[in-house]
């Protein structure tokens, strides 16, 4: 005999009236419901046409940020690649004759295992690797998803929107 | 025997011992930098402040000697608020750029910032800016800014560099560290000092910022640069040997090691390694094969000829069990009595490090029954002539030569002598002369990838151990180090996967040769081996100088073989050793 | 008469599986328009072509045959789904008849089968093999399951299924199809004359054809695929045509059973040539179906699944004597109202 307690008391259900009961007249309801969404304004968004323009809070494929000099801020410390959850993140690095001494010879994400979490971003304080808007990451071949520094440099310029905002929720 | 207290427990200690000497033996940890057990007492970072009963200041532990009855107070409010104000003196002028600094996971400054500051600072002023990269010498670069003038790197140029050439420049907060105009600090010990700068101050230009601290694997081993088999710490990151530092053996090597063994001995496991067995086809060029018909090949043309003249060459860059089982080999297969192997001597012995016999295990090669050339007894016919291994070639006494590993040819005497031999088969890690020359060569592990024991030029069994990973050692089974990356990658990335050589020990290759070669005579159920402990535990069972030995008993600090009895095993404590010359001088030596 | 009848077979044929893959289109977009989506719009104009796409992929796929199947059933199966799907056409009237100078060609394939309800009948009953074999054959247990459910459904709701048939029946005194059609052309379409009778053959042509709300031999969620989880390729895309020709088939018959077939009412009084009349009996009979078609799709997107105690607790404790009711209340119309 299955006692009864707070957890597996039977679930109460509503009086159903005998215009409820009889279903038919329900069914016809449900029926025309989805009949007037049949007419309704459509939300698909047309993708490769129509494009969507993310905010600057959007967490898309992480670059990094190239100066207007040509230079690009990082300055290897490993730390993005220390905090990086799935190990996406290679740095390798050498000495520069810049006053910023070490710059990073190798710099690797790999997009197959990236989880666009965002720490990278975060643990580095002068934001020299920041989430870009670009969403568009599909690859024929695994190695493509590995991004050098060739395809990670950005210019400043075109990460205005997310500088900013990363400047404004710091303060 | 004067008793004192700390923090309300009550110590024994010897008479004429300081505070921090009789903590840290007791395993109490007072946090300090300038305070190196091996260096003389500075006083002069005053980050060991206790509180001591009846002196109304708060004293340096490091140089204040103990009396009887002595009361120490640790953790007492005073003396916590103390360190804490130290500590944010020293903090006011560093530039706390720790994500680009080479110390940053094994820092002092960086690990007292979490355990002995307040974590806060109320320095708002611009900080001083002093020189950076400043070269000290060919291998020592020094930053200014990072500096906390602990002053130990003088003492260590001072006390047991023993060349004299670092010191403080100017006064105040503009203090820094200089090398004596017209001097450099070039010394073959010089790149210690930045092994025991407690900051990121001095760097090492071999490998200024190619790993991050936590990126790399450390595994214990020894240096096989020269005879004197200083205890060392792998740092490998992508299975690829990045820095080598010093580990503390009293009986060895102490604190130190030298710049040769520190830049010179990782290069040859990481670059021009072998791919794996070659042979030599038809046309005598050399072609990629496998390690059985290998040792089938060796197999069959060693016993196209007599047994004189065959010649089995040893090798003391090897491990002690390799040679064993060469010296089996040739024993068992060939009638030899013993072995030669060529000795390697250059330069000269060094007053503290460097040997001048390079050879890392020349006395465990001895031990195990070789000799070294020159008093190599060859056997031809009824007569044993004593000929050096370059007569005997000269001389087209030799037909065929074994060689257990070494790069055995860079002589150019020798690799001239070896046209007259028609058949050679060696062992070799790279890709050399040697290898190049050779009709069969078995692609073996270097030092850094292997278990094995070398005997220094005193008597000590030390032990290797394996620091990069093979396709037959692997980091999780083997108890190698596993670093982040590797406890949390997966066999498909690039730092698992990348440089995993087909190498193996060389005794493997002498096993698999003796199998073919008992295939002929009965002799195949001695080769029976599967791991080096095992041979090791038989040179145990049978050689007395190694009576009693085991892995396990080596274990990190080595012993010292039977003969070598005078040789006493001490404790080991991170940077601290009772018998390590303890000078409690005055502090004036140093300028500050 | 054989000619003809080939021709008729071809024509047929060509048109029910262009519909077959059309009707996959119409289910897609409804399905997109139901949840406010625009539906496949890519492949040819308005994504016309989408049908095509759809075959040369399942074209392409491997044919994958389980470890554990029995070869020759697994195979069986799908192919006895399909004669079945396409046989019970040969006795649906597709219009009256067409004149083509003196000869009088009659729009049913098998035009002189006076017992086309029977066939019918016996027809889709043998369509559950295809479906239990497949189930038992792929040696896999989601599919055994779904062949189990899909011949329990099929028994429970084939009772309603001819019940609602027999006021048809009783109704027009014929089993002829196309007596059933002159019947109606003569009095009232019979979802007048006889209602209770067609709502209990449209929800049992629901659960025949394993539509939603019927559709527990494929349930997704429990079952992956239900009785075709192991196919692949071609032999998955039998069943798929199989399944849609079977609503198609269904749509058909009832237009016939109920709808008056290709009859449109009042259109005799216009005077119309015989030639034009065929061709708006045709059309008519078409849209018609193609209504009974989104009517399929349309309910699926808007009503749940039911669970397998209330699909039982429907077929026989409210169907089943609903429809045995029906038969009375139907002897008791023919008896006094009509005549």
């Amino acid at each position: 005999m299955p006692t009864t307690s707070k957890y597996n008391k039977p679930a109460t259900r509503r009086k159903l009236s005998l215009w409820e009961k009889l279903y038919l007249f329900e069914i016809v309801r449900g029926l025309l419901t989805t009949f007037k969404h049949l007419f309704r304004p459509k939300f698909t968004r047309q993708y490769p046409e129509e494009r969507w323009d993310p905010p600057a809070s959007f967490r898309g494929r992480p670059v990094l940020v190239l100066e207007e000099n040509g230079v690009e801020r990082c300055v290897a410390c490993g730390l993005c690649s220390r905090v990086c959850p799935p190990l996406a993140i290679e740095v390798r690095a050498s000495e520069t004759e810049l006053l910023k001494e070490r710059y990073p010879v190798v710099f690797e994400i790999n997009m197959l295992r990236c989880i666009f979490c965002g720490f990278c971003e975060e643990v580095f304080p002068e934001e020299a690797i920041v989430m870009s808007k670009d969403y568009e990451l599909a690859f024929t071949d695994p190695s493509q998803g590995i991004y050098g520094k060739d395809r990670l440099l950005t210019p400043k310029a075109q990460l205005k929107d997310r500088l900013d905002f990363l400047a404004k929720m710091r303060n | 025997m004067p008793k004192i207290t700390i923090d309300g427990k009550e110590y024994e200690a010897q008479a004429g011992q300081t505070i921090i000497q009789v903590a840290t033996d007791n395993g109490i940890e007072l946090p300090h930098f300038c305070w190196h057990p091996a260096l003389t007492v500075a006083g002069n970072c005053r980050m060991c402040l206790v509180e001591v009963d009846k002196i109304p200041k708060l004293q340096i532990a490091c140089a204040t000697v103990i009396t009887d009855g002595m009361n120490v107070k640790v953790n007492s409010p005073a003396a916590t608020k103390g360190r804490e104000d130290v500590m944010e003196f020293l903090l006011i002028n560093h530039p706390l750029d720790c994500p680009i600094c080479d110390e940053a996971g094994q820092c002092k400054l960086q690990d007292y910032a979490f355990d002995h500051s307040r974590g806060v600072s109320r320095f708002v002023e611009e900080k001083t800016h002093k020189d950076k990269r400043v070269a000290f010498g060919p291998n020592v670069l020094f930053d200014g800014e990072r500096c906390i003038s602990c002053s130990r790197c003088i003492r260590f140029s001072q006390e047991v560099a023993e060349q004299p050439v670092l010191t403080f420049v100017n006064r105040g907060d503009h203090v820094t560290i200089n090398a004596v105009p017209a001097e450099s600090f070039d010394n073959n010990m010089s790149m210690n000092v930045i092994d025991i700068c407690p900051v990121g101050a001095l760097t090492s230009r071999d490998f200024r910022f190619k790993a991050r601290v936590w990126d790399m694997s450390f595994s214990d081993s020894i240096c096989p640069g020269c005879s004197r088999g200083c205890n060392v710490r792998v740092g490998v990151r992508n299975n690829e040997i990045m820095r080598l530092e010093p580990r503390n053996n009293p009986n060895v090597n102490e604190y130190w090691m030298c710049d040769y063994g520190r830049l010179s001995t990782y290069h040859a496991v990481n670059d021009e390694r072998l791919a794996g067995p070659r042979m030599k086809d038809a046309n005598s060029l050399q072609q990629p094969t496998d390690n059985d018909s290998a040792a089938r090949r060796v197999a069959q043309e060693l016993s196209k000829y007599k047994k004189e003249e065959v010649l089995i060459l040893g090798s003391a860059r090897m491990p002690i069990e390799d040679n064993f089982l060469m010296l089996k080999l040739a024993k068992e297969k060939f009638g030899k009595q013993h072995i030669p192997f060529i000795p390697h001597i250059s330069g000269q012995d060094e007053r503290k490090l460097l040997r001048a016999d390079k050879l890392p295990n020349a006395m465990g090669a001895t031990l195990m029954g070789l000799v070294a050339d020159g008093h190599y007894q060859h056997v031809h016919g009824e007569k044993a002539a004593n000929a050096t291994v370059l007569e005997l070639l000269r001389s087209r006494k030799i037909k065929a030569v074994f060689a257990l590993a070494g790069n055995s040819l860079a002589d150019a005497q020798l690799l001239e002598a070896f046209e007259n031999v028609e058949f050679f088969a060696t062992c070799s890690s790279n890709d050399n002369v040697t290898s190049r020359r050779a009709d069969v060569v078995f692609s073996i592990a270097q030092w850094a990838e292997r278990d094995g024991v070398f005997v220094n030029f005193e008597g000590w069994a030390q032990q290797l151990r394996p620091a990069v990973s093979t396709k037959y050692y692997m980091r999780g089974r083997d108890q190698m180090h596993m670093s982040r990356l590797d406890r949390f990658g997966s066999p498909y990335d690039k730092w698992a996967r990348s440089n995993k050589r087909d190498a193996r020990e060389a005794w493997r290759f002498v096993q698999l040769v003796a199998k073919e070669l008992g295939s002929m005579s009965d002799h195949a159920q001695h080769w029976k081996y599967q791991h080096t402990e095992e041979v090791f535990d038989e040179i145990a069972a049978t050689n007395p100088e190694f009576r009693g030995m085991s892995y396990e008993a080596l274990g990190d600090m080595g012993m010292p073989v039977a003969s070598n009895k005078n040789a006493i095993v001490q404790p080991k404590y991170e940077e601290v050793s009772q018998t390590s010359t303890m000078r409690v001088e005055s502090v004036g030596s140093v300028i500050l | 008469m054989i000619i003809e009848a080939l021709i008729k077979i071809a024509v047929v044929l060509l048109v029910v599986l262009t519909a077959v893959s059309y009707t996959v289109l119409l289910e897609r977009w409804v399905c997109a328009w139901v949840q406010d989506r625009i539906g496949p719009n890519r492949v040819g104009p308005l994504g016309l072509f989408q049908p095509l796409a759809d075959t040369l992929k399942l074209l392409l796929k491997e044919d994958i045959q389980p470890l554990m199947a029995q070869a020759w059933f697994h195979w069986l199966a799908p192919v006895i789904s399909i004669t079945v799907a396409f046989t019970v056409l040969a006795v649906v009237p597709f219009g009256h008849t067409l004149a083509i100078g003196e000869h009088i060609i009659p729009l049913t394939i098998a035009s002189n089968i006076n017992i086309g309800v029977l066939f019918l009948v016996a027809m889709t009953s043998v369509g559950v093999y295809g479906i239990t074999l497949a189930g038992w054959s792929s040696g896999s247990k989601y599919s055994l399951l779904g062949g189990l459910r899909s011949s329990a459904q099929m028994i429970s709701y084939e009772l309603t299924l001819g019940l609602g048939l027999l006021s048809v029946i009783m109704l027009s005194g014929t089993l002829d199809l196309n007596g059933i059609i002159d019947s109606q052309v003569n009095g009232l379409w019979n979802i007048v004359r006889a209602p209770i009778g067609f709502l209990l053959f449209l929800v049992s042509s629901f659960a025949e054809t394993n539509r939603q709300p019927f559709d527990l031999p494929e349930a997704e969620p429990e079952l992956v695929g239900g009785y075709h989880t192991e196919y692949s390729s071609m032999k998955f895309a039998l069943f798929f045509l199989s399944e849609y020709a079977n609503i198609i088939t269904a749509s058909a018959v009832m237009t016939v059973l109920f709808l008056g077939g290709w009859h449109v009412p009042f259109v005799d009084t216009l005077g119309l040539s015989p030639l034009v009349m065929t061709i708006v009996g045709v059309v008519a009979f078409t849209l018609k179906v193609v209504g009974f078609l989104f009517m399929f799709i349309w309910v699926r997107w808007s009503i749940p699944r039911f669970r397998y105690d209330q699909l039982m607790n429907l077929g026989w404790k409210v169907l089943l004597p609903l429809g045995i009711a029906n038969i009375i209340l139907t002897a008791l119309e023919k008896m006094y109202l009509m005549h």
